[in-house]
């Protein structure tokens, strides 16, 4: 049976990688003791699968993973087994089973959530400046991808909203994953080629705030009976 | 001043940031009231090197059982972390509380490489703490050191207050309490050292002084006040079942080199092989009880989460009760998908079936030793394998479902000659014929061939090294008759090794030979992509000093440079070994042959635990 968790990952374990949180999450399933499924073969380890990676040194609010388990536990006592066994930075929010026949993560997640810590090297006005780029027709960037040459991309048909919360702290919600991935860094970079008094922003200015299914423009969680009965 | 705050957001800049992020699980994490007496665990290498070493593990643990005493680590900074932090201006720091490791009125280095020297005085440098002891008051850390290259630490000795020989698990909260002690009586830090090097195993480098030939060696080695002790004997746990060793291990986050649960099963080995400083130096052999195993390996597995457990010692199928022991541990775990894995294999059928056996959940490589290409050279390294035993061997493992076998050879051994070369090339082919015959899967076979270093208080510790011309002419034949498909040669970089010769063998007057490479630039030498030859030629040639006076041999007549170390293995048993290698004679194993051998180190502990039944 499948158990799908939201957890938060923050600013103490902001700097590890997607694989060795999957580590994390397996080792402290072993301390808790969870009738966690393994797969078969030579080298068996604990069935899980997270969402989307998070960039190293990016803070998460509402990640996903899905846990395949041998025996049903309630899911509150899951979350409460396996929160006391989490290092500080790594927390279960929330976890429902979900069908064996659901969608995985990977697959059902389409649109990320991204709140910017912004720098301005001079007086700027946020709703104007959000205002004008989401007005426009195309937002054309290059995209630099590993061991692959560089091409161009169109970014406003990926960009679903965007608002500025306060002066400096901008939400975009963007699509994500296999249908067309926005990466946080490329909003910024078009952003800041656009009004010249954006500085650029490293990664650990840049928090995940939410990851959504997106279903006739609403916004669901992958846990959702809407999502997950689909 | 909280160090690692102002530096924490500036990680994203640097390789591998959760190196120095700490908050693993387990971390221990005390409140830096004034009354508790600090100490800072200092590994001079990368976090996933340190974080894989035993005894750094059993020292954090212990120490900070003491409730009067915090104990916290740090690593050696990437040379990217490095300039940041220079960059920044601020200094080394803890992982546990992010404090600069100045505040801390104890800081232990792990001596466990010798080219990690550099990274060393790098770390006080960070620190903002003097480079030499003599440059020292009791305003800074004292500068402690402990680890495997404590037999020979006379390179790096003028960097540290004090050196502990030997194992430290039952004298640190003495010696700790000792400092401490002294420190409240007002005394000075010359005083406190004078003291403290009355306690047993503890070496002070600056009571002592050294006259040197005018050939190169050295001449004498003295102490410079009457009180002072001449030699200073290696100490050691005498019941490992009595020792302290933790069960709530820290879980990296980070895949570090041996990202498993470990249980030291025993400690010492008494197989004798000749170029083995490790089987000198950690006698005599003490095992843990079979109860004590299982006891720790319950507890170590529920609260680190690990899915596996190494078995580790220097020859673990040596365990007196070996296959007991992993068939308990197996019939135990197995249902919790838990592997054993035993890190060193003898070569003979019985081991395979033993791997067999512990890695009925996943398998993963085996490693065999054979060390040398040829029966003769065999038998003057005293490693009396047999090459049907190692064919035998790699048979049972073939057809027991394995697939990637790990050969280990040394080139540079005493009277080597082409032949045992010839030895390997055939010996490697011969696997591989065996391999297709058996398994008709693709077989991996990977060979690594390292050069041979004389190390100090081994039967070898006079001979000379191998020059680099002679040795490159071997890795260019081995390159030229070993290969093919699933065939991989490893071998060691030349430059490299003479310069860990050097550090392994050498005295007093390297100190300022390590800070001038370091102050060029030396850093983690033992890191292929870092490792500069240059700079030690050139730190060396600004000394006066030649590679030559270190590696060319010693004359058994002379003083060696370690000689005030009682290691607890004689001289003379040494020697004679030495001699034995000469004329290809084996000494057998004293445990499993029942006859004494002589090595005398059981009258140096007469106490220890040796299996009398």
């Amino acid at each position: 049976m499948l158990i799908r968790a939201e957890f938060k990952k923050l600013k103490p374990v902001r700097y590890i990688s997607h694989l060795e949180l999957m580590d994390t999450f397996r080792r402290s399933f072993r301390r808790a003791r969870l009738p966690a499924a393994y797969s078969q073969g030579y080298n068996p380890h604990i069935k899980l699968a997270l969402g989307q990676p998070l960039p190293v040194g990016m803070v998460g609010f509402s990640e996903y993973l899905d846990l395949e388990l041998c025996a049903q536990i309630p899911a509150s006592e899951a979350v409460n087994r396996i929160n006391n066994n989490l290092p500080q930075g790594i927390k279960i929010s929330e976890a429902h089973y979900i069908p064996d026949d659901a969608k995985s993560l990977q697959a059902a997640v389409n649109t990320a959530v991204y709140l910017f810590v912004m720098k301005f090297s001079g007086p700027v006005q946020p709703e104007q400046i959000l205002q004008n780029f989401m007005a426009r027709n195309k937002i054309e960037i290059t995209r630099h991808r590993r061991n692959k040459k560089d091409r161009r991309l169109d970014l406003r048909p990926l960009l679903y909203e965007a608002e500025a919360e306060a002066e400096k702290l901008w939400r975009f919600t963007v699509s994500t994953g296999s249908s067309g991935n926005v990466r946080p860094s490329e909003v910024v970079r078009a952003l800041s080629e656009q009004e010249e008094n954006l500085e650029s922003i490293p990664v650990v200015n840049i928090i995940r705030e939410g990851m959504f299914v997106r279903k006739d423009e609403k916004l669901y969680k992958p846990f959702s009976e809407i999502i997950v009965n689909d | 001043m909280i160090v690692s705050s102002k530096i924490e957001n500036k990680l994203y800049k640097v390789e591998k940031p959760e190196r120095y992020i700490g908050r693993e699980w387990n971390q221990i994490k005390k409140e830096g009231t004034t009354q508790k007496k600090k100490i800072l665990l200092c590994f001079p290498d990368t976090y996933e090197i340190g974080m894989s070493h035993l005894g750094i593990k059993i020292l954090y643990h212990l120490l900070n059982k003491q409730e009067d005493i915090l104990c916290e680590r740090a690593f050696a900074p990437w040379i990217d972390l490095e300039n940041l932090l220079r960059e920044e201006g601020l200094p080394l720091f803890s992982l546990e509380s992010g404090h600069r490791a100045g505040d801390f009125d104890i800081i232990g280095f792990t001596l466990q490489y010798e080219m990690s020297y550099t990274n060393i005085i790098n770390m006080l440098d960070l620190a903002n703490i003097p480079l030499y002891t003599e440059d020292r008051d009791g305003s800074h850390p004292l500068i402690i050191g402990g680890g495997s290259t404590v037999y020979n630490s006379e390179p790096a000795a003028p960097f540290f207050d004090l050196i502990f020989i030997g194992e430290a698990e039952d004298f640190i909260i003495d010696l700790v309490n000792t400092y401490f002690n002294f420190k409240n009586q007002g005394l000075n830090r010359k005083d406190i050292l004078k003291k403290m090097s009355k306690l047993p195993g503890v070496y002070v480098p600056s009571m002592y002084e050294v006259s040197y030939h005018k050939s190169g060696g050295v001449k004498e080695f003295n102490p410079k006040f009457p009180e002072i002790k001449k030699t200073i004997k290696r100490q050691i746990v005498n019941d490992l079942d009595q020792s302290f060793y933790p069960t709530g291990f820290l879980v990296p986050f980070m895949d570090i080199v041996h990202n498993r649960a470990v249980i030291e099963v025993a400690r010492g080995c008494t197989r004798g092989c000749r170029f083995c400083a490790a089987g000198m130096t950690y006698r005599p052999v003490r095992e843990r009880s079979k109860e004590r195993i299982l006891e720790l390996a319950e507890k170590i597995l529920e609260k680190t989460g690990y899915s596996e457990l190494s078995l580790n010692s220097l020859s673990t199928v040596d365990y007196s009760d070996i296959e007991t022991l992993v068939k308990e541990l197996t019939d135990r775990f197995s249902g919790q998908k838990i592997s054993i894995s035993l890190p060193s294999l003898r070569i003979d059928e019985f081991s395979v079936r033993l791997a067999e056996e512990v890695q009925k959940v996943r398998k993963s490589g085996l490693t065999f030793a054979p060390e040398a290409g040829t029966e003769r050279l065999r038998r003057v390294i005293n490693k009396g394998v047999g090459e049907k035993d190692l064919y035998q061997a790699v048979r049972a493992a073939f057809n027991s479902g394995w697939d990637r076998i790990k050969l280990y050879f040394m080139i540079g051994l005493p009277t080597e000659t082409r032949k045992d070369l010839e030895g390997i090339v055939s010996m490697v082919d011969r696997v591989k014929k065996i391999g297709r015959q058996t398994s008709g899967r693709r077989t991996n076979i990977e060979v690594s061939v390292s050069s041979f270093i004389p190390k100090p208080f081994t039967p070898f510790q006079w001979v000379a090294m191998e020059n680099r011309e002679s040795i490159e002419k071997k890795q260019s034949y081995l390159r030229n008759n070993i290969k093919g498909r699933g065939v991989h040669l490893s071998w060691n970089e030349p430059d490299m090794s003479l310069v860990e010769g050097l550090m392994a063998r050498g005295d007093r007057r390297l100190a300022p030979v390590i800070e001038k490479a370091w102050q060029k630039g030396a850093r983690f030498d033992g890191w292929n992509e870092l490792f500069d030859f240059s700079l030690w030629e050139d730190a060396l040639h600004k000394s006066n000093l030649k590679f030559s006076t270190f590696i060319s041999g010693y004359s058994p007549e002379k003083c060696l440079p370690w000689a005030h170390i009682n290691m607890g293995v004689d001289r003379e048993f040494l020697y004679n070994e030495y001699k034995k290698a000469l004329s290809e004679e084996l000494t057998p194993d004293c445990r499993h042959e029942g006859r004494c051998t002589g090595c005398g180190i059981n009258l140096l502990f007469p106490e220890a635990d040796l299996y009398a039944d």
